[in-house]
């Protein structure tokens, strides 16, 4: 590739949210590694189901992403033109496509494919890890979207608090306090697999543990995260409610996460969160999140890489509601 | 843990099931894709339902201890035989010594002169404990036609002895009551004895004029200390369904046909096809019923809160 071709590529990713804050000499590393696909209407540039090769910026053009449903129909989930970035989720994580994407118009998508970006992070190169936590935001942003759009399939409005007060959320501290399971159990479990004893005897010193009980609501649509809950026992379930209708959009068993998208990107919590059995939780406070998910050391990056794959999992299991709810095989109440 | 598949809608070839697709039943024995660390090598059972049959309304039953990737009767059958309505089975245990591999605890159980049959994905933690309690909650008649040594059998003679007619053919409802009835029993004797640890019991229920599925748990998270089979039980047990007109090939790829009104179910622990695009994984704490109805399947699910 060409100085200019790379510096103009360089100028353009400065402009892509997903880049945003990154000097443009570091984004020339980027740029080079990038390969052009030209696309016209009806062109395929990925199919659902096949092997995630990386991710692709949109220079020009329009694009829909679809999403199959059980029989022969199919499900437009998405529109995007330029700047917009695709499996953002898969670059982290691998795995296949969730969705086909096709041009509607001609197009050009930048690659960057997954060996590359590999090899940026195995440097611990910053630029990486400064894309990766745009990732993480933009993770979040796609997950609220998901969330907004299975409100929009339930019908009806948000849940507020009679008056407009704020719902009265459990806070951690008025928890009873819980008793540390044997931390082998603990380190077996997905959060913690990337953790060392010492990483994980620091995150619990700074951290509370809370033993709730079932049914307990921990966090609402609507109110601001201060805390991030990681389950060691038992479950939380997520929740987004409207009028009677309710939809369950993933279930934190043990080594699960929850309550973190605020403290990623700032905005309200877009849905609820409740103890759906007796849980065991570790509560980590606002700050020390906030210190961990931006921070340069051996913790920091265990707890990154945890909540980094418990986001790309809760952006694929988001997925499952919004299909039944498209396919109209809806949850009806509760039967007893 | 095991895997099991259940079928209920247009007369299916019970190869498409049993062997033809890349997870099928008969590879999810050693092969599953949905549970790590566990293979389901204790036996194969089976309940189908053909019209063509002599007294149609009744199964006929197939059970064997071996493995069915090895059975070539069982594929010589399933190639021949078509079902308006199936329940297969393939049966995981622990690996132990202390595991009784016999046909008598192999799914879907069966009682004599009654309608429902019955097999079960999953096992309630310290049963021992607890079946002299369940006895008073079972009817004699059902006791006495306990043959193995299963929790799964005894939740079978539970289930039965809530229902009010358990020789008559019950709906879909009315079984689906029967095993929140049977559900909260287990609750009550699992309190009384301090049993607090995960114990699933996804049910699959059927007369073969409907169908019944649970995606349940007790005390979900919670695992005894020393758990030597942990990473398979930290998941939810898995449980997944396609709805639609008919479950066939095409184009390579076995997937059921879209449909407005749809005519065949399909409800398994995983998907029978790798790809699981064209399947829908049913809620956690969750019952699926439905009932073949003026010539179609009509499919509800439900929250299950017991």
């Amino acid at each position: 590739m060409s100085e200019t071709l790379a510096d103009d590529r360089a100028a353009f990713l400065a402009g892509v949210p997903l880049f945003a804050g990154i000097p443009v000499n570091e984004l020339e590393e980027v740029a080079r590694v990038m390969a052009a696909v030209e696309l016209e209407p009806g062109d395929v540039l990925f199919g659902q189901g096949e092997e995630a090769d990386g991710l692709h910026v949109l220079e020009r053009g329009l694009v829909q992403a679809c999403r199959r449903l059980p029989g022969e129909s199919e499900l437009e989930y998405a529109r995007l033109g330029p700047g917009d970035v695709l499996g953002e989720i898969p670059l982290l994580d691998g795995g296949l496509r969730s969705g086909t994407v096709r041009a509607l118009e001609p197009t050009t998508a930048l690659l960057l494919a997954r060996p590359d970006f590999t090899a940026l992070v195995s440097r611990l190169h910053p630029t990486a890890f400064a894309i990766k936590r745009q990732i993480l935001r933009l993770a979040s942003s796609r997950l609220r979207i998901t969330h907004a759009r299975l409100g929009e399939l339930l019908g009806g409005v948000a849940p507020a608090a009679p008056g407009g007060e704020k719902p009265r959320d459990a806070d951690p501290e008025d928890l009873p306090e819980g008793r540390l399971p044997d931390p082998a159990y603990v380190l077996r479990l997905p959060f913690f697999r990337s953790f060392g004893q010492p990483e994980f005897t620091q995150l619990v010193e700074s951290s509370r543990l809370a033993v709730v009980s079932a049914g307990c609501a921990i966090l609402s649509e609507g109110t601001p995260a201060t805390t991030c809950y990681v389950t060691l026992n038992g479950a939380v379930e997520e929740v987004i409610r409207r009028g009677d209708e309710s939809v369950r959009v993933r279930l934190c068993g043990p080594g699960w996460a929850c309550g973190y998208a605020g403290l990623i990107d700032g905005q309200a919590s877009s849905l609820s969160v409740v103890t759906r059995e007796r849980a065991l939780l570790l509560a980590v406070p606002a700050g020390r999140f906030d210190t961990l998910f931006n921070g340069g050391t051996i913790s920091s990056y265990a707890f990154f890489n945890a909540i980094e794959h418990d986001l790309m999992t809760a952006l694929r299991q988001a997925q499952a509601p919004h299909a039944r709810l498209a396919a109209r095989a809806s949850p009806s109440p509760r039967r007893s | 843990m095991c895997r099991v598949v259940g079928y209920l809608g247009r007369p299916l070839l019970l190869d498409s099931v049993l062997f033809a697709t890349d997870s099928s039943l008969a590879r999810q024995t050693y092969s599953p894709r949905m549970m790590a660390t566990f293979l389901n090598l204790a036996g194969f059972g089976m309940a189908a339902w053909n019209d063509g049959s002599e007294r149609p309304e009744e199964p006929f039953l197939y059970k064997v201890t071996s493995l069915p990737v090895f059975d070539r009767n069982l594929k010589c059958l399933a190639e021949k035989v078509s079902a308006r309505c199936v329940i297969a089975h393939v049966r995981g245990v622990t690996y132990s010594e202390h595991e009784v591999l016999m046909q008598t605890n192999l799914h879907p159980f069966r009682f004599p002169g009654v309608k429902v049959t019955l097999a079960h994905n999953g096992h309630l933690r310290e049963f021992a404990r607890m079946r002299f309690d369940l006895v008073g909650h079972v009817h004699p008649t059902f006791v006495k036609h306990i043959e193995g040594t299963t929790d799964s059998e005894w939740i079978y003679a539970l289930l039965l002895s809530q229902l009010d007619d358990p020789f008559g053919t019950p709906s879909a409802d009315e079984i689906a009551d029967g095993i929140v009835r049977t559900l909260r029993i287990v609750r009550e004797i699992r309190q009384k004895h301090e049993i607090a640890t995960s114990s699933p019991v996804n049910l699959f229920a059927s007369t073969g004029t409907c169908l019944v599925a649970t995606r349940f748990s007790f005390d979900y998270g919670w695992y005894p200390e020393g758990d030597a089979m942990l990473e398979t039980d930290l998941p939810y047990v898995s449980l997944w369904y396609t709805l639609g007109e008919e479950y066939r090939e095409r184009d390579g790829e076995w997937q059921m046909g879209a449909s407005d009104h749809p005519e065949s179910l399909l409800i398994a622990s995983e998907p029978l096809t790798a790809d699981t695009s064209r399947w829908l994984e049913a809620p956690e704490y969750s019952i699926l019923t439905a009932s073949l109805q003026n010539g179609g399947v009509d499919a509800l699910i439900a929250d299950l809160d017991v």
